[in-house]
């Protein structure tokens, strides 16, 4: 399988109307890296990851991957939405084949298997609950074999049970291909349990970044992995609350 | 019980519609009674007249719906997916769509006569606009979410139009499909009645004129049920184009057999 690509934001600035929303921010990956940004509903991380994925431009800055800068969308990136995007109008098997070319189509199968929902193919998106919706999606993004795999909160509208499944599968399925990841969540232990970094964004800027050096998989109840995800949330809250005031 | 409800208040209709007509309360000219009516049907369908003028009018109706909606599809696409297709096109479209079809009869005839190009012309120009107009709103009411997918996951401009835009647009297409039907018949009732020498309409104003009230009732009842076959045409068409889409779906929307509980395993 591709191995992941590098990407690098530099100086990005972004401003809807008078509202700044990325003011002058810098944020890389390097090839393979699992890179999570959390961050306050509002804080301009879902602007953050649209500019990664070409499907929005910076008003300054750059992005580049794999050291060529982004013009439009990289082909080999794959977006997971929140809301999963599911075409209602296809068999799931047939939503996780959605652009693949026809040398490639068996891929479906294999990656639908990967997730655990093999036998649900045949079936139509509208039955399927939330988490095994998004395992489709899931699915979907890694048929293509991407190098680069941006998350927007895709496990934001789960229960939390769900959302440990899922944040467990998500975690085999990157160790096993290789691609680079970007997360978004709002999570503190979601960011913690998954990422090699963690980036705390706020105010359209990078306010804080730890390295997660610890062992996979990250057993919740592991003394480190508590301590951390508490260091994190203090400092997060500390610096939102200067913000705020 | 429940299925002989809704026909209970119909077979009350006709049979005081029969008795009006034994006791004489009823001229038989003002208007004949089922059984006249039924007699006078068999009579057509005996001598052969009465298949003939239906298949007249249903071919020209089959015609002229499907150039008109075929025209409308293509537009209605057009306009949906280009911007500057829809700056093109829209204005002069919405315009000529306030202009009521009927009213360009006397124009059509002076064009066409009254042969068959007439009466398929005004169909396929009574057609057309209800299709274009719900092809091009179902396309720009298609979740823009979807669209921005569709571009990500590497779908080209085709794929992305038979892959998102067409089937997202399938249901407000088939709402237009099904007054279209509407549209169709009753463009082809007042074509034939005003001008045409065969279909039903000629066959009620031939009628008229040799005073036989019971085929001029039998034609209009023709009409009704040729309508009804129409329209549950299309609501066949939305069960088997449409089996993902929830209101006409063949499957339980909320429950999941695989998978009682509504969680995951």
């Amino acid at each position: 399988m591709s191995p992941g690509v590098d990407i690098e934001a530099s100086g990005i600035r972004r401003a809807f109307g008078s509202k700044v929303v990325l003011a002058g921010l810098d944020i890389a990956a390097a090839p393979g890296e699992f890179v999570v940004v959390v961050g306050r509903s509002g804080c301009g991380k879902s602007t953050l990851l649209r500019l990664l994925a070409g499907l929005d431009k910076p008003d300054d800055g750059e992005v580049r991957v794999g050291g060529e800068p982004l013009r439009g969308l990289y082909p080999a990136a794959r977006v997971v939405f929140q809301d999963g995007r599911l075409l209602p109008w296809l068999r799931v098997g047939a939503n996780v084949a959605l652009g693949l070319s026809s040398r490639e189509t068996h891929r479906a199968a294999e990656v639908l298997a990967e997730v655990g929902l093999a036998e649900r193919s045949h079936d139509w998106p509208a039955i399927l609950s939330g988490g095994q919706r998004q395992r489709v999606a899931l699915a979907r993004a890694l048929a293509a074999s991407p190098r680069l795999l941006l998350l927007d909160e895709p496990l934001g509208s789960l229960d939390a049970l769900t959302r440990l499944e899922m944040q467990r599968l998500l975690e085999r399925l990157w160790q096993r291909a290789g691609f680079t990841s970007v997360l978004i969540t709002h999570d503190v232990e979601e960011a913690v349990a998954l990422g090699n970094r963690v980036i705390h964004l706020a105010n359209g800027r990078v306010l804080g970044e730890w390295v997660v050096d610890l062992p996979r998989p990250r057993p919740r109840g592991n003394a480190q992995f508590t301590e951390l995800v508490q260091h994190i949330l203090e400092t997060v809250m500390r610096i939102d609350q200067g913000i705020l005031r | 019980m429940r299925r002989i409800v809704p026909w209970v208040v119909p077979f009350l209709l006709l049979a005081a519609w029969q008795a009006a007509g034994d006791v004489g309360w009823l001229s038989g000219r003002v208007l004949p009674t089922p059984v006249a009516v039924a007699r006078a049907g068999a009579q057509l369908a005996e001598s052969g007249e009465l298949g003939l003028h239906l298949r007249v009018s249903f071919q020209r109706a089959a015609v002229g719906f499907l150039i008109g909606g075929g025209i409308g599809l293509i537009l209605g696409m057009f306009t949906g997916v280009s911007r500057s297709a829809e700056s093109f096109l829209d204005g002069t479209l919405q315009m000529l769509r306030t202009v009521p079809h009927l009213a360009m009869i006397p124009l059509v005839i002076l064009w066409f006569g009254v042969g068959e190009s007439a009466k398929v012309f005004l169909v396929a120009l009574g057609v057309l606009f209800p299709i274009y107009l719900n092809t091009y709103h179902g396309v720009r009411s298609v979740d823009p979410g979807l669209i921005e997918m569709g571009r990500v996951y590497g779908l080209g401009r085709w794929q992305l139009v038979v892959r998102v835009l067409l089937p997202g647009a399938s249901a407000s297409i088939l709402v237009g499909v099904r007054y279209a039907l509407g549209v169709m018949w009753l463009t082809l009732i007042v074509a034939e009645t005003i001008a045409a020498t065969s279909g039903i309409g000629s066959l009620a104003m031939n009628a008229r004129e040799f005073l036989r009230t019971d085929v001029v009732v039998l034609c209009i009842l023709l009409y009704a049920v040729l309508g009804k076959l129409a329209d549950s045409s299309a609501r066949l068409l939305e069960r088997w184009w449409l089996p993902w889409h929830p209101a006409f779906a063949r499957m339980p929307v909320k429950a999941d057999p695989g998978d009682p509980d509504g969680d995951n395993r």
